[in-house]
C-alpha cells in the first residue's frame, strides 16, 4: 500500500510521460558517471596517450585528449562526483531553507511573516552572481559542499516567495481549517496537508537549483575565481582557454568542447525530467494510474505552471 | 495607490542601503579579507613606512578608515559612497567611480536591448504557440525552448566568438566600438556600437527566450480559458483587440517576475559575458578587479550593478502598477518582489 | 413544434424558433450530448425562464441561442431568429453577420460577472470597446449606458470610472447587465445571473429586471437552477432534465400544475416558507452522465411511475393541456399519484416539534466583538493605514445541547465570523466565550485555571464548511481523510476497529459500497458526497457543537433537503448540536425547524432578531427580517415580483457601519431618530428580541420623530455631494 503509493505509482506516471523519461535517464546516466564511471575508468594522468587527440579518431581515448595527453573522456568522469556533491549540497540547500521560510512566513504572518519577507525580497534584488563571486573570493571555499552551498547563496528566495504565496493559499483552504479545529498539531497539518501541494514546486525548484549550481560552478571554475583543488568541467574549460588558447589554436576547440556539451546535455536532462514529473504530484493523475479509471481529458496538464517556475 | 508608490521607493532604498552594508561588513569584517590584503599589498610595495601612513593610504583605497570606531568608518563609508566615492583603483589607480562611470553605459545599453529582445521574442512566440497549441510548431517551438534554456549563455558566448569571431571573423573578438568613430550621435557609430555588442547581446537572447515563451504560452493558455475572453468575443471586438487588451496584457503582468528575476541576471551575468567577449563595461572591471585582487574596484562594480539592478526593478515595479489596477490593492497577479 | 397563433395570452410573434438543437462534443469515453433535440418558440416580450440542475443542458441551450457554443462542440438542428418579420438562420450565418446578431440583437448575461469583465480595464472601457467594435455613436452609447446603470439602481459615474475588482459582486452584476443591454438587443439570454449572489440581492436584481425589460421592451431568456425565483418573474417555464426539455408550459401552469413527474419532484423538494415541512422531500437517486444517459425516458431510474414502455422509448414533448407540454406517457397520472406538497389536502400544520435541548448553555456567547485589520502589510505597509472592519459587535447567544440556532443575513455581515466566534475558531477582539461555564480562549491561554481541558473543549466544537471543493484534502484519500480524529483523539484504537467505524459511516450515509468510497480521491465524488464526508469527518469527533457554514448552499436544490435530512437524523444519533449558516431563510426555516431551534438574523455585524424558527418566519419583528422574508422562494405564485420593501440595494461597507441603527440607511421604516441612537438586542425584554426602536415595549421617542426623507438622506449622507 505504501510502497504503491509512493513509489511504485509515481514511477509509472513519470514513466508515461516522455519528457520526464528521457531526462530521467540522462541523470541516471550523471549519476552513474559519478559512482560506478570513477570505478571503471582510471584517473585522467599527463601523457596517458598522444596530445590532443580529436573525438571519436581513437577509441582508446573516445573524446580526445588534451594538450598533456589528459585523456578528456576521464576527466569529465572523474570531475563528475564532486559536481554531484555540489549539486546535492546547493539544491538540498535551497529547498530545506526555502521550505523553512515559505512555510513560517506564510502560515505564521504578521511580524515574521514581513521581517523574513523584507530579507527575501532584498536577497531576490541582489543579483546572484556577483554577490556569489564576492563571496567565493572572501571565503575562498575548498570542499564541494561548501562550494555548493555558496553558490545558492540567494537562490532560495525566490522559491520562499513561491512557497509563501502557496502556503497563504493553502492556508485558507476549509480542510486546513477543519484539521486545525480537530486539534491536530500545527506540524502534522504542515506535513499531512500543506507539504503535498508544494511537492511540485519543489521538485521543479530542486532541480532549477542543480542547475543553477552546474551554470554557476563551471563559470566560476572557468573565470577561475574558484580555486581548483578538484577537476571539474569549468577547470578543464579554463585551461582549454587559457593554456590551450582553444578559441584561437587550430586543433584544440574539442578540448573546451567536451566539457561543455557535458554541461549542455545535463542541464537539458534536468528541465526535461522537471518538465515532466510535476503530473506525480497531481492526484487525479496518480488515481488514474492506480485505478485505471478514466477521467476527462486535459485537466492533468500543469506544464505551463511549470515553465513559469523555471528561470534562467 | 500612492501608499504603494511609497511602499515600494522605501523597499528600493532600502535594498540599496543593505547591500552596501553587506559590501562594507565584507571588506571590513571579514579576517583575511580585502582589509588585510589591501594592507599587506601596500605595505609589500611601500616598504617599510609607518603605520599611520598606511592607514591613510588604506582610506584613500578602500574608503575606509581603519583607525577610527567602527560605527564612525561605516558612516564615512556610506556618505562616502552616497557622494559618489568608490575609492580608488589600485590596479588602474584612477578613482573608481570614474572609471565605473565612463562603462557603465556600455553595460546598460547591452542588457537594455538584451531585454528588450528577450522578452519580444519570448512573448510574440509564446502567444503564437498558445494560439497553435497542440501543432507541430507548438511542439517542435516546446523543444527547442527547452534546449536552448539549457545551454548557459556563456556556453553560447564562447560558441559563437569562437564560430563568428575568430574562426570566420564576421564580428569583432573585442571592445566597444571600432577605433576609427568618432562617438556622437553618427550613423557610423552607432552601427559600430551595435556591431560590437551583437554577439553578446545574442549570447544572452539566444538562451533566454525560450523559458520566456514557455511561460508566455502557459499564461496565455490559461488566460483564453477565462470567462472574460469568451464574453469579449461574443461582444464583437475585433480580434486583435482581444489579442492585445485581453489576452496579451492579462498574459504579460504574470511575466513582471520573469522580468524582474532577469534584470538581476543578466545585470549579474555581464562579469562573465564581457570578460568572454572582452567587453569594457562594468562587468568587465569588475573581473579585472577579481583578477588583480583590486577590492575597491571590485567592490565598486559589485555595488554599482546591484544599485543598476535596484533600479531596474523598481521602475518594472512602477509600471506594474500602472498596468494592473489591482497591483495596489491586493498584489495582482504577480507573486515575488 | 408548431404553434397555432395563440389566443389566450399575450404571447406574441416568435423572435426564435429552436428546432431540434443538440449540442455534443467527443470524448475519450465516447460521444457526449449535452443538449438532446432542443425544440421550442421564444416569443416576443416574453420572459421564459429555463430551469434544470446542474448538468441539465441549460446552459447549453443558452449558448446556443448565439451560436456561441464552447469549442470543440458542435451545434446542429435549425435555430431560426425574427428581426423585424425578417427571418435569419443562425447556424447559416458568416462569421461577420453572426458577429452582428450577437450583441446587437442577442445578448448575454453569464453567471460569474467578476470573470466576465477583464480584470484590467475599467468598467467605461468595456462599454466603450463594445460601441465601437459595433460601430455605434460612442457619446450617445455611453449616455444610454449611463441610464441603464442608473435604471439599475448604481451610480453611473462611480460605476464607469471603477475597475470591476472596485465593485461589490452584486453591482458588478448589473454592471454586466448594462453591458450586454448598451447595443439595445431586442432578445437578452441570462446564463444564472444571480447565482452567486444573496438572495436579496438576487430578488432585487430581478424585480429591476422585470422594469428593465418593461422599459426597453425586451424579450428574456432566464436560466436557473432556482424554479421559485424563475415562477414569479417568467411568463413561461421550460423544465430540462438530462439534456431535454421535459415539460414547457405557462408560468403559473407549470408552476402549480406540474405535469412531469420530475418537475413534481423537484417543486417537493425546494425547501421554501409555505410547505409544511413534513411534506417536503428529496428527489431519489442522481441525473445521469452525459455520455451514459439511460435509454428511453431517461428519467426513469428515479420515477416511480416508470415501467416497461418508459425504459424502452423515449416519450415525446407532447402538448398535454392547453399550450402546457410533457414529455411524459404517465402525465395524467403523475399529477394524480405524485402529490404536490403545497396543495396537499392534509392539514398545512407541522407536527409538533419537541426540542431537546438542555437547560444549560455548552457554549455561551458574551458581548462578543470581533474586528479584522485590513490592508497593510509588507514592511513598509505603515505607508497604509489598516481599515478596520468590524465584522462582529456586541454578540450575546447561548447555545445548548441538542439545540439547533440558524443564523441568517446577507453575505458580509459577520454570520460566519460570529459561528467562528462560537466554535472558538475565531477570537473574539473583545467578549468572553464559554464552554460549559468556563472562559475558553482564557482556557486557551492558560490564564483560566478550570476543570475542561483546552484539548476536550477543542474537539467538542467542530465544523463544516461551505464549499465541498475545498473541504477535504485533494491529495488524500477518503479514508486517509477520516483517520485523522480517529488517530488524534483515539490513539490506541485498533487499526481495523478504525477502518470499520469510517466504513461504517460511509455506509451509514448511503456512501456504498463503503470500501470503495473509503478509496477514491476526493474529486471522485460529488459535491453531495464530500459533504457528507465532511460531516462524518466532524461527527467522528463526537462534538457538541457542530458549525454548518452554508453547508447546503453549494448543492443542487433537489439535494439540499437530503443532506439536512442526513444532519438532523444524525444529531439524534450522536447528540449533538448545530449552528447553522445561511442565506437562505427557507433553508434555515426547515433546518431549524425540525429540530424546534432558533433563527438569528443578523445585519452589519450585529444579531438584529433572534427567536424560534416558526415565530421569526411567521411573524418577523425586524423591518430587514421583512426584507429577507420578501427575498425567500415563494411558492405563491399570487405575489409576482414587486418592488424591493428596502430603500438601497447595496450593502453599506463595513469599515465604517451607518451611526444609530446601521440598517437605516436601508430601512423603509426609519425616522430620524435610527439616524442617531442604536436599539439593541435584549433577551431579558422576550423569547423573541429585537433590535428596533418599533418593537421596543415601552413608549419610545422613535413614534414622534419624523420619517426618514430619501431626498434628503441622499444630500445628508454624501457631503461631498452637498457641498
Ligand atoms: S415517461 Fe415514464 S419514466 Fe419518464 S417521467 Fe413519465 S412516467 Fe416517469
Ligand atoms: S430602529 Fe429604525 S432604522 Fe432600525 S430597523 Fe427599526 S425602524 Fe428601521
Amino acid at each position: 500500500m505504501f510502497l504503491n503509493d509512493w513509489l511504485i505509482t509515481p514511477l509509472r506516471v513519470i514513466w508515461d510521460d516522455w519528457r520526464a523519461r528521457v531526462g530521467g535517464i540522462i541523470i541516471l546516466l550523471y549519476v552513474l558517471m559519478g559512482t560506478i564511471g570513477v570505478v571503471l575508468i582510471s584517473e585522467p594522468r599527463p601523457g596517458d596517450g598522444p596530445r590532443l587527440i580529436r573525438p571519436f579518431q581513437d577509441w582508446a581515448h573516445p573524446l580526445g585528449t588534451d594538450i598533456n595527453g589528459n585523456d578528456l573522456f576521464a576527466q569529465t568522469v572523474h570531475a563528475t562526483p564532486p559536481m554531484l556533491e555540489m549539486i546535492v549540497a546547493g539544491a538540498v540547500f535551497t529547498t530545506a531553507l526555502a521550505m523553512v521560510v515559505g512555510t513560517l512566513s506564510g502560515y505564521k504572518g504578521g511580524i515574521v511573516d514581513r521581517l523574513l519577507m523584507t530579507f527575501t525580497d532584498i536577497l531576490l534584488t541582489i543579483p546572484g552572481l556577483p554577490l556569489v563571486i564576492v563571496l567565493a573570493l572572501v571565503l575562498d571555499p575548498r570542499q564541494p559542499w561548501v562550494v555548493g552551498v555558496i553558490l545558492t547563496i540567494n537562490a532560495w528566495a525566490g522559491l520562499a516567495r513561491a512557497i509563501r504565496s502557496q502556503v497563504l493559499t493553502i492556508r485558507e483552504e476549509a480542510y486546513i481549517e477543519a484539521a486545525r479545529l480537530m486539534g491536530i498539531s500545527t506540524w502534522r497539518i504542515l506535513l499531512k496537508d500543506i507539504t503535498p501541494s508544494l511537492m511540485p514546486y519543489v521538485l521543479v525548484n530542486f532541480v532549477n537549483a542543480a542547475r543553477t549550481v552546474v551554470f554557476a560552478s563551471v563559470a566560476l571554475y572557468f573565470l577561475g575565481i574558484l580555486p581548483d583543488t578538484f577537476l571539474n568541467w569549468g577547470v578543464m574549460m579554463n585551461y582549454a582557454y587559457s593554456v590551450g588558447g582553444a578559441l584561437y589554436t587550430s586543433g584544440t576547440a574539442h578540448w573546451l568542447f567536451v566539457p561543455l556539451m557535458t554541461i549542455v546535455v545535463l542541464s537539458f536532462g534536468l528541465i526535461l525530467f522537471a518538465q515532466g514529473t510535476d503530473r506525480v504530484f497531481n492526484p487525479r493523475v496518480r488515481a488514474r494510474h492506480a485505478s485505471q479509471d478514466d477521467l476527462e481529458p486535459g485537466e492533468d496538464d500543469m506544464s505551463g505552471e511549470v515553465a513559469t517556475q523555471i528561470r534562467g | 495607490m500612492v501608499n504603494y508608490y511609497l511602499a515600494r521607493t522605501a523597499q528600493a532604498l532600502f535594498t540599496v542601503f543593505a547591500v552596501m552594508t553587506l559590501a562594507f561588513g565584507l571588506i571590513r569584517l571579514m579576517p583575511g579579507g580585502p582589509m588585510d590584503f589591501v594592507r599587506a599589498q601596500l605595505q609589500q610595495e611601500a616598504g617599510a613606512v609607518d603605520q599611520a601612513q598606511i592607514n591613510a593610504m588604506v582610506e584613500v583605497y578602500t574608503n575606509v578608515h581603519p583607525e577610527q570606531p567602527l560605527l564612525d568608518q561605516y558612516v564615512d563609508y556610506m556618505s562616502g559612497i552616497m557622494r559618489g566615492d568608490l575609492g580608488v583603483s589600485m590596479w588602474y589607480d584612477r578613482p573608481v567611480s570614474e572609471i565605473l562611470a565612463m562603462a557603465l553605459p556600455w553595460t546598460v545599453f547591452v542588457m537594455t536591448i538584451s531585454l528588450a529582445f528577450t522578452f519580444g521574442i519570448g512573448i510574440s512566440l509564446g502567444a503564437a504557440m498558445a494560439y497553435a497549441e497542440g501543432s507541430r510548431f507548438d511542439s517542435i517551438s516546446t523543444l527547442v525552448s527547452i534546449f536552448l534554456n539549457s545551454i548557459p549563455y556563456y556556453v553560447a558566448a564562447i560558441v559563437m566568438v569562437y564560430f563568428l569571431g575568430y574562426e570566420s571573423g564576421m564580428f569583432p573578438i573585442g571592445g566597444r566600438i571600432s577605433s576609427d568613430v568618432t562617438p556622437g550621435l553618427n550613423i557610423p557609430f552607432i552601427a559600430s556600437a551595435f556591431y560590437h555588442a551583437a554577439l553578446p547581446i545574442a549570447s544572452f537572447v539566444i538562451t533566454a527566450f525560450g523559458i520566456q515563451a514557455l511561460a508566455m504560452r502557459g499564461n496565455s493558455i490559461r488566460v483564453l480559458g477565462e470567462d472574460y475572453l469568451r464574453v469579449a468575443q461574443l461582444r464583437g471586438l475585433p480580434p486583435h483587440d482581444i489579442a492585445l487588451r485581453y489576452i496579451g496584457r492579462n498574459a504579460i503582468l504574470p511575466m513582471y517576475t520573469g522580468f524582474m528575476i532577469s534584470i538581476g541576471f543578466m545585470f549579474g551575468g555581464s562579469v562573465i559575458l564581457e570578460e568572454i567577449f572582452a567587453y569594457p563595461g562594468v562587468g568587465f572591471y569588475m573581473f579585472r578587479g577579481i583578477e588583480a585582487r583590486d577590492y575597491p574596484l571590485m567592490m565598486g562594480a559589485f555595488i554599482l550593478i546591484t544599485v543598476a539592478v535596484v533600479i531596474g526593478v523598481y521602475v518594472a515595479d512602477l509600471t506594474y502598477g500602472k498596468l494592473d489596477p489591482r497591483a495596489s490593492t491586493k498584489g495582482g497577479d504577480r507573486e515575488a518582489f | 413544434m408548431t404553434e397555432p397563433e395563440p389566443t389566450t395570452t399575450k404571447m406574441g410573434r416568435p423572435v426564435f424558433e429552436v428546432e431540434g438543437a443538440s449540442v455534443t462534443y467527443d470524448m475519450d469515453r465516447g460521444v457526449s450530448r449535452v443538449l438532446d433535440d432542443a425544440t421550442i418558440d421564444i416569443f416576443e416580450e416574453e420572459i421564459l425562464g429555463v430551469v434544470g440542475e446542474s448538468g441539465s443542458g441549460k446552459s447549453m441551450f443558452a449558448s446556443s441561442l448565439l451560436n456561441a457554443v464552447p469549442p470543440p462542440g458542435t451545434l446542429d438542428g435549425e435555430i431560426r431568429y425574427h428581426r423585424d418579420g425578417e427571418v435569419i438562420d443562425l447556424l447559416g450565418l458568416s462569421p461577420e453577420q453572426l458577429r452582428r446578431v450577437r450583441w446587437e440583437d442577442v445578448a448575454m448575461v453569464f453567471q460569474g460577472a467578476q470573470s466576465s469583465f477583464n480584470p484590467t480595464i475599467s468598467i467605461r472601457r468595456h462599454f466603450e470597446e463594445t460601441l465601437e467594435a459595433h460601430e455605434y455613436d460612442i457619446e450617445n452609447g455611453l449616455e444610454h449606458a449611463r441610464q441603464l446603470l442608473a435604471d439599475l439602481y448604481l451610480d453611473p459615474e462611480r460605476v464607469l470610472g471603477s475597475y470591476p475588482h472596485e465593485l461589490s459582486g452584486g453591482m458588478q452584476q448589473r454592471a454586466l447587465i448594462a453591458l450586454s443591454l448598451v447595443l439595445e438587443p431586442d432578445v437578452l439570454v441570462m446564463d444564472e445571473p444571480t447565482a452567486a449572489l444573496d438572495l436579496l440581492m438576487q430578488r432585487s436584481i430581478l424585480s429591476l429586471l422585470e422594469n428593465v425589460k418593461e422599459k426597453y421592451e425586451l424579450t428574456v431568456v432566464f436560466i436557473t437552477h432556482d424554479l421559485p425565483l424563475v415562477a414569479g418573474l417568467a411568463d413561461r417555464l421550460a423544465v430540462m432534465y438530462s439534456f431535454k426539455f421535459v415539460e414547457i408550459g405557462r408560468a403559473e401552469d407549470v408552476f402549480s400544475n406540474p405535469k412531469h413527474p420530475y418537475t413534481r419532484a423537484l417543486l417537493n423538494a425546494i425547501p421554501n416558507l409555505d410547505t409544511p415541512r413534513s411534506r417536503m422531500h428529496p428527489i431519489e437517486g442522481s441525473a445521469p452522465d452525459p455520455v451514459n444517459v439511460p435509454t428511453g425516458c431517461s428519467y426513469h431510474p428515479r420515477c416511480p411511475l416508470a415501467d416497461e414502455q418508459c425504459e424502452a422509448a423515449e416519450p415525446p414533448l407532447a402538448e398535454t393541456t392547453d399550450k402546457h407540454h410533457a414529455a411524459c406517457y404517465y402525465w395524467e397520472e403523475a399529477m394524480e399519484e405524485i402529490e404536490l406538497s403545497i396543495e396537499s389536502d392534509e392539514p398545512a400544520v407541522d407536527d409538533t416539534v419537541v426540542g431537546r435541548q438542555s437547560d444549560e448553555p455548552v457554549v455561551s456567547v458574551d458581548a462578543v466583538d470581533v474586528h479584522f485589520e485590513q490592508g497593510g502589510g509588507g514592511l513598509f505597509g505603515f505607508f497604509s493605514d489598516p481599515d478596520t472592519v468590524h465584522a462582529v459587535d456586541d454578540a450575546n447567544l447561548e447555545i445548548y445541547e441538542n439545540d439547533v440556532v440558524a443564523l441568517v443575513g446577507e453575505s458580509g455581515c459577520g454570520k460566519t465570523t460570529l459561528g467562528k466566534a462560537i466554535i472558538a475558531a475565531q477570537r473574539p477582539t473583545n467578549g468572553t466565550v464559554r464552554y460549559r461555564g468556563q472562559d475558553i480562549w482564557g482556557t486557551r491561554d492558560g490564564r483560566v485555571d478550570g476543570e475542561i481541558p483546552w484539548e476536550q473543549i477543542r474537539r467538542s466544537l467542530q465544523m463544516i464548511h461551505q464549499d465541498p471543493g475545498s473541504s477535504l484534502n485533494s491529495h488524500r484519500k477518503i479514508k486517509s481523510s477520516l483517520e485523522d480524529p480517529l488517530r488524534r483523539w483515539h490513539p490506541n484504537m485498533d487499526p481495523g476497529d478504525r477502518e470499520e467505524r469510517i466504513l461504517g459511516m460511509l455506509e451509514y450515509t448511503g456512501m456504498s459500497p463503503p470500501t470503495d468510497y473509503a478509496l477514491r480521491y476526493p474529486h471522485q465524488l460529488s459535491g453531495g458526497e464530500k459533504q457528507r464526508v465532511a460531516l462524518i469527518r466532524a461527527l467522528l469527533m463526537n462534538p457538541d457543537v457542530i458549525l454548518a457554514d452554508e453547508a447546503v448552499s453549494a448543492l443542487d436544490v433537489s439535494l439540499r433537503l437530503e443532506m439536512m435530512d442526513l444532519m438532523l437524523e444524525l444529531q439524534d444519533a450522536f447528540d449533538t448540536s448545530y449552528v447553522f449558516i445561511s442565506h437562505n431563510l427557507s433553508n434555515a426555516r426547515y433546518f431549524a425547524g425540525n429540530a424546534d431551534g432558533r433563527i438569528g438574523v443578523m445585519y452589519l455585524g450585529e444579531l438584529v432578531e433572534l427567536g424560534p424558527v416558526d415565530e421569526v418566519i411567521d411573524e418577523p419583528l425586524h423591518p430587514y427580517t421583512k426584507v429577507l422574508k420578501w427575498a425567500t422562494d415563494d411558492m405563491e405564485l399570487s405575489d409576482r415580483i414587486e418592488d424591493p420593501p428596502i430603500r438601497g440595494i447595496d450593502i453599506p461597507d463595513p469599515v465604517n457601519p451607518p451611526a444609530g441603527c446601521r440598517f437605516h440607511t436601508r430601512c423603509p421604516e426609519a425616522r430620524t431618530v435610527c439616524r442617531e441612537e442604536s436599539p439593541s438586542l435584549d433577551e431579558a425584554v422576550s423569547a423573541h428580541p429585537t433590535a428596533c426602536f418599533r418593537e421596543y415595549p415601552m413608549e419610545h421617542p422613535y413614534w414622534d420623530s419624523e420619517p426618514v426623507d430619501d431626498a434628503e438622506e441622499t444630500v445628508t449622507g454624501d457631503p461631498i455631494d452637498a457641498g
